[in-house]
């Protein structure tokens, strides 16, 4: 209650900041960008089955679309692995292995999945992916004392996402 | 004597987080030194105002050596000891924002 207070005083007046400065870019991590990383790979994989579903007889056209779409797959996999390990190569902390023990397991399990959705075809493998990551963002944004809801992606595939809850 | 200050930024993670509010000060020292553990508000030429753990303090040098709780934290291990005089205060209450 006296924290509300406070808060309300700070919109009003501005309550002066005291800084506990950290490596630059200090404090900006967010796991968001992998996990529409993951959704990305869930939605060129859609893409290309559909793609491979209506032409039975490829074209250049066709040969152009999922060359494309098999490029997209490979850089959001890709991103998806680069952006945890840097949140777990910058961010975490040893007390949050130890309140989270799954962690250093779930990362290992992350790395390995976006390597397996770089080299298949499998939606059951990226929406593995997905769920892995959407933990990875829950345990994130917990160890930072925010809550989180899960939600279906507004925008194709529609999967479930973690957000925040601001 | 006192400020109320708001904490910004992640080296004091997780004691202290972007959001908390903190009141700080001088008058505990009037009663006994600076020492290892004390949370203290001080001003830095290239900083400004920052809050860190006290890892040390050298009465002889009026040197107080600070550091943060996150290993990417700027503290003395980066810019060196903090002046005693620059000290502002020692954080006497802690008003933590919700956490999960």
């Amino acid at each position: 209650m006296f924290y509300e207070l406070l808060a309300k005083i700070d919109r009003m007046v501005g309550i002066r900041r005291v800084k506990a400065h950290c490596d630059i870019p200090c404090g900006i991590y967010d796991p968001h960008q992998a996990q529409v990383g993951a959704l990305t790979v869930i939605r060129m994989l859609d893409l290309m089955a559909d793609l491979t579903n209506a032409q039975k007889t490829p074209t250049l056209e066709y040969h152009n679309s999922i060359t494309r779409h098999i490029a997209v797959k490979e850089e959001h996999a890709e991103l998806v692995k680069r952006e945890v390990r840097v949140i777990w190569g910058d961010y975490m902390k040893q007390e949050h292995i130890d309140k989270y023990p799954e962690l250093p397991g779930l990362v290992h399990k992350i790395m390995q999945l976006g390597s397996k959705c770089r080299q298949g075809i499998s939606r059951e493998t990226a929406m593995d992916l997905l769920a892995a990551v959407n933990r990875f963002a829950e345990i994130y944004w917990e160890t930072k004392g925010i809550a989180t809801k899960r939600v279906k992606a507004p925008y194709k595939p529609g999967e479930e996402i973690v957000y925040p809850v601001l | 004597m006192l400020y109320l200050l708001k904490v910004e930024g992640s080296s004091l993670e997780p004691d202290f987080v972007e959001g908390d509010f903190v009141l700080v000060s001088k008058i505990p020292f009037f009663f006994r030194p600076v020492r290892p553990g004390d949370v203290i508000v001080f001003n830095h030429m290239l900083y400004q105002t920052m809050i860190k753990y006290v890892e040390r303090f050298e009465p002889e040098t009026g040197e107080v050596f600070v550091v943060g709780t996150n290993p990417g934290s700027i503290d003395s291990r980066i810019f060196g000891p903090i002046r005693l005089s620059a000290v502002m205060g020692k954080v006497i209450w802690h008003i933590p924002k919700k956490r999960v």
